[in-house]
């Protein structure tokens, strides 16, 4: 007379909460979630294949499109991946610039996730605030390149300009209100009962996990593997900031909650040393108008806000596209481990396991 | 009170039901514009500004010069007035879907449910304990008649208004289930769930004043409760802790945050009501914000003193000789059921929701002994003091 | 993340048994430029190129000079001035910032020990742009996974990234497929390298990184490369029914039906409708039409 059913339930692709199109199956018994299939490829639109097909100098715009949310992180591991590839190396004030202008991306991007993950567990005010800060920051980005969003940012070999007027000023502005902000989210939240039941213990994915499956970023560190490609593999100017790597043992979602904003104010000081030390002298390096390669092959990893951000770069002889292109994509390394972290929990949970991985759909899909 | 006679009594019943539906009529578009603009302000923003009549007329022109002399206009708090009838139009005027796998009576039923059942309600609220004005004698038929405070005075009104509150949840079950759909389903599981727990703390708090004041009328109730009529000092302790557990059960029926599982957003979509749209969506949304206001008025009455000024019994303080503020007054109990109106909207906007699994937590394993320990030291200073 | 098979899913395409046939080349407008080259960094290739291209130089040089004495007998036999004698070339130096990276004999503690613990399975090992590049016999890869992951003195415990290239113009392979490995604790960094030809199953990197996972599904996806015992090979961007490997290199980049017509002669686009009604397409899907 009573059986038991369990039911399968469609999250996405079009759902509130899951940041994109990313779709995850679930069979849930009652709210208990008992399988979960993330299920990826709605945003496909086979950036490699056509990075493939444009110039190494053209190929920078389509990595905005991947991960939209820092795509001057994207930027930033193209330019240097091609400098790579060719041997170029970038005059020091870009470097600087570059590492200012990546960490307020960081910024940004955090900034985004702390609204979009609060909001998903329902705290909806934080969201708001947050995104007060990421205007400020997205109007600095749009006087540097005049561009929001999409901004390739670098040129191949440096900048296309210096700074604008002004920038430093403002950048300093933005410097000097943006700590008690942080100290307005931790407010918020930190303490918050709800919050700490609803994160703590939740979606947790220990060390040994984390480094079996890939999964690199903020969820690694707040496993408590001090493992940052800003300091492991130094790239830009990171090698002479003074910063720290900040991680947590508790692998739960309350400890990524705490490294990533532990890392804003890393940033914050990252882009302090920056305004402050920023050395005169040109912002590009003389290279060719035409860049042909020679056979050669690189991988060079970034840490972008969601993890280890890779381009594999192969050059053929003479010749002035990528032979072939790949982007290891934080989210989609990350994003696997998405089944370990909720099965056995509830539906509820799912949520906050989505939003604490911090995917991005666009760079997952690519 | 004169005698009336039944053509006297049916038009006095007609009109005041009509004055209440006409309240409730104005009070929930006027709660929903005032959760955009308090939550919006909460939030760094402005709220709803954009169906404003800040263009045109007299409020155009001042609103036109402060833009122009780069000033938002302080008129601003009330740009976007007219959303709430935008809001209305908008679910009248918008297509009725009903999916084509639907169960078609049960999910046009359901809607009407949930909005009876919060209407219903009203008939044994009591805004104010008696007579507001009379009706000049000239009126035909209820001419000389008092306009009572309440539609009817029901002996255990309590009861009745907790029997009729129950009903709603079926509304919201049924709506569930009807719709065919996976989110809707699971909602309205969570909805059943988190209202018959919640129900038990809740009924059980409402005792406390009951066995305080030794009554199950609700404008007597009231009345006892904030004068503080034969009732001991020590009593504004269970009084207090039951208001917080009231309150809090309140929320939980009402379905807000932090206990918006059935409908929320982030985890199914839109909950129980995923399928539903137009004015049958819109009688949701009228029962959720009625059974607010609804929540509002028991507080206000049971808790806060009532159509007196002072909480807790706390109005004996004042003697009734002292004009104003020692009467009852209407306005006193709808500052109250504004007060909590806005907690209600102040909440929303401050803290996240909580798990299914930790929602029967707290139901079951706190503010069930809770309410226990509690109404067993209200029976001790009943009796024992 | 070793989940079963589900039961729902389509079923696996069955192996290619022989060259890859599907002809993408007989469509119109879709013409393929294939490489030509097999751009392969590789130490071995580039020093015999060196080699190569030394032994050109020195040839030109030599019959410059023969040339010249040719020229100068000539010139004494008739009586004229003497020529010239020749300048040997030198190459141009480019004025810029571009110092290429050339691969470097491994001189790195790491490859050297991974060479001494595999033997023979290494074919090659180098350096290049600061990065390790170690070759492996395509049947030996897993093997050469574990030694990476285990053996005390690497220790790559992170399969970081794993992806794949085409090279049509290759005799004996047609894809190579990379694993770049990290070691989180000693913060170093290692590129393991397999060739492949066309029908060749190597084996999934599954079960000792898990990582390994998606990444390799992604590669069948793009490039049709199956690995044996991965417990879902299928594809994970594009849908299941879509025909061809968009990463190889004879896939073309425009679709059926697509741009058949110079938009400049075709301001309405009625050319280019019927050109799609045409091809029973919209250009998305790449499904050819059958013929009879």
């Amino acid at each position: 007379m009573f059986k038991n059913e369990e039911m399968e339930i469609n999250l996405g692709p079009q759902h509130p909460s899951t940041h994109g199109v990313l779709r995850v199956k679930l069979h849930l018994d009652g709210e208990t979630v008992t399988k979960c299939t993330p299920i990826i490829g709605y945003l496909h639109r086979g950036v490699e294949k056509i990075c493939e097909n444009q110039t190494y100098f053209q190929g920078q715009v389509w990595t905005d499109r991947m991960d939209y949310v820092a795509s001057i992180s994207n930027n930033l591991g193209w330019a240097e991946g091609v400098e790579k590839l060719f041997g170029i190396e970038v005059p020091r004030r870009a470097k600087y610039i570059r590492t200012m202008l990546t960490e307020q991306n960081r910024l940004a991007s955090h900034l985004l996730w702390l609204a979009t993950h609060a909001l998903d567990i329902g705290a909806m005010t934080v969201f708001l605030y947050a995104f007060r800060e990421r205007e400020y920051l997205l109007d600095l980005f749009e006087a540097f390149c005049g561009a929001r969003l999409t901004t390739t940012a670098f040129r191949i070999g440096g900048l296309r300009e210096d700074l604008p007027p002004g920038f430093i000023k403002s950048a300093q502005a933005f410097q000097d209100r943006f700590l008690p902000c942080i100290d307005e989210y931790e407010e918020l939240l930190t303490e918050n009962r709800i919050w700490k039941k609803r994160t703590v213990g939740v979606a947790k994915l220990n060390a040994e996990d984390c480094i079996a499956l890939g999964v690199t970023g903020p969820v690694l560190r707040a496993a408590g593997v001090p493992y940052d490609i800003r300091k492991a593999f130094p790239n830009a100017a990171y090698a002479e900031m003074d910063f720290e790597i900040p991680t947590r043992p508790e692998a739960d979602t309350y400890a990524r909650y705490l490294v990533r904003l532990a890392e804003m104010r890393q940033s914050h000081r990252i882009i302090q040393q920056c305004i402050e030390g920023l050395p005169e002298g040109p912002v590009m390096a003389k290279i060719p108008k035409i860049l042909r390669s020679e056979v050669n092959e690189v991988y060079h990893p970034i840490e972008a806000p969601k993890g280890e951000l890779g381009y594999y770069f192969v050059g053929e002889k003479g010749g002035t596209m990528p032979y072939r292109m790949h982007v290891r994509a934080p989210s989609f390394v990350n994003l696997q481990a998405l089944s370990k972290m909720t099965e056995g929990r509830l539906l509820a949970d799912v949520i906050a396991a989505i939003g604490t991985l911090d995917v991005v759909l666009g760079e997952i899909d690519r | 009170m004169p005698t009336m006679n039944l053509t006297q009594t049916m038009v006095m019943g007609l009109i005041q039901v009509v004055a209440v539906l006409i309240l409730i009529f104005v009070m929930v578009p006027l709660l929903t514009f005032a959760e955009r603009k308090v939550i919006g302000y909460i939030q760094v923003r402005l709220g709803a500004t954009r169906t404003a009549g800040g263009h045109v007329g007299i409020t155009g022109a001042l609103n036109r010069g402060m833009w122009a002399m780069g000033k938002v206009p302080m008129l601003s708090i009330l740009r976007g007035l007219p959303v709430f009838v935008a809001d209305i139009l908008k679910l009248i005027l918008k297509e009725d879907i009903i999916p084509a796998k639907a169960e078609r009576s049960v999910f046009t039923l359901a809607p009407i449910i949930s909005v009876l059942a919060a209407f219903g309600v009203f008939s044994a609220i009591a805004f104010y304990p008696g007579a507001l004005f009379t009706f000049p004698a000239r009126f035909p038929i209820v001419g000389g008649l008092p306009f009572m405070g309440f539609i009817s005075d029901v002996n255990v009104g309590v009861l009745y208004i907790l029997a009729l509150s129950s009903v709603g949840v079926y509304g919201i079950v049924l709506g569930a289930w009807a719709s065919n759909s996976k989110y809707p389903l699971l909602g309205g599981l969570r909805s059943a769930a988190q209202i018959i727990s919640y129900e038990v703390p809740l009924t059980l708090s409402l005792l406390t004043p009951v066995l305080l004041a030794g009554s199950l009328n609700f404008k007597d109730l009231s009345v006892r409760l904030s004068t503080g009529a034969d009732m001991h000092w020590l009593a504004i302790f269970p009084l207090f802790v039951g208001f917080f557990v009231y309150t809090t059960c309140g929320f939980a029926e009402t379905n807000r945050t932090p206990f918006d599982l059935p409908e929320a957003e982030t985890e199914l979509v839109a909950g129980f009501h995923t399928e539903y749209s137009g004015m049958k969506f819109g009688f949701f949304y009228l029962a959720e914000y009625t059974n607010m206001i609804v929540v509002s008025c028991f507080a206000s009455a049971f808790f806060l003193g009532g159509y007196y000024l002072l909480p807790f019994g706390l109005q004996r303080f004042i003697p009734a000789s002292v004009p104003f503020l020692g009467q009852p007054s209407i306005l006193f109990f709808f500052l109250k059921v504004f007060t909590i109106l806005f907690a209600f909207l102040w909440v929303r906007a401050t803290v996240p929701r909580y798990r299914y699994d930790q929602l029967m937590d707290v139901g079951w394993k706190y503010l069930l002994p809770l309410t226990l320990v509690n109404l067993f030291a209200a029976a001790l200073i009943r009796f024992a003091f | 993340m070793t989940e079963p098979i589900d039961p729902q899913a389509p079923a696996m395409p069955e192996a290619p048994t022989g060259p890859y046939v599907y002809d993408y080349m007989a469509a119109p407008n879709r013409q393929v430029v294939l490489p030509k080259t097999v751009p392969l960094p590789s130490l071995r290739t580039y020093q015999a190129e060196v080699v190569t291209a030394a032994a050109a130089d020195e040839a030109k040089w030599q019959k410059q000079l023969a040339d010249f004495e040719v020229a100068k007998a000539k010139a004494e036999v008739e009586g004229k001035d003497a020529p010239k004698p020749p300048v040997r070339a030198v190459p141009r130096k480019d004025d810029n910032d571009l110092k290429t990276p050339w691969p470097t004999e491994a001189k790195d503690a790491d490859l050297l020990k991974l060479q001494e613990l595999l033997g023979d399975k290494v074919e090659e090992i180098f350096e290049q742009a600061g990065e390790r590049v170690c070759q492996v016999k395509k049947e030996a890869v897993l093997e050469a996974l574990k030694v990476c992951r285990d053996a005390a003195s690497l220790k790559y415990e992170m399969l970081a990234d794993q992806s794949a290239t085409h090279y049509p113009a290759a005799k004996d392979f047609a894809f190579s497929i990379v694993y770049h490995l990290t070691s989180v604790s000693r913060c170093q960094r290692l590129r393991l390298r397999i060739l492949v030809p066309e029908g060749f199953i190597p084996e999934s990197a599954c079960s000792l990184y898990p990582s390994a996972n998606w990444m390799e599904r992604e590669i069948y996806d793009m490039l049709g490369i199956r690995f044996a015992n991965h417990p879902d090979m299928t594809r994970i961007l594009c849908p299941e029914d879509w025909e061809g490997f968009p990463l190889r290199k004879e896939y073309p980049t425009v679709g059926l039906g697509q741009r058949d017509i110079d938009f400049r002669d075709d301001r309405g686009g009625v050319l280019n409708r019927l050109a799609m009604e045409k091809a029973g397409q919209m250009g998305i899907n790449l499904k050819q039409p059958k013929a009879d």
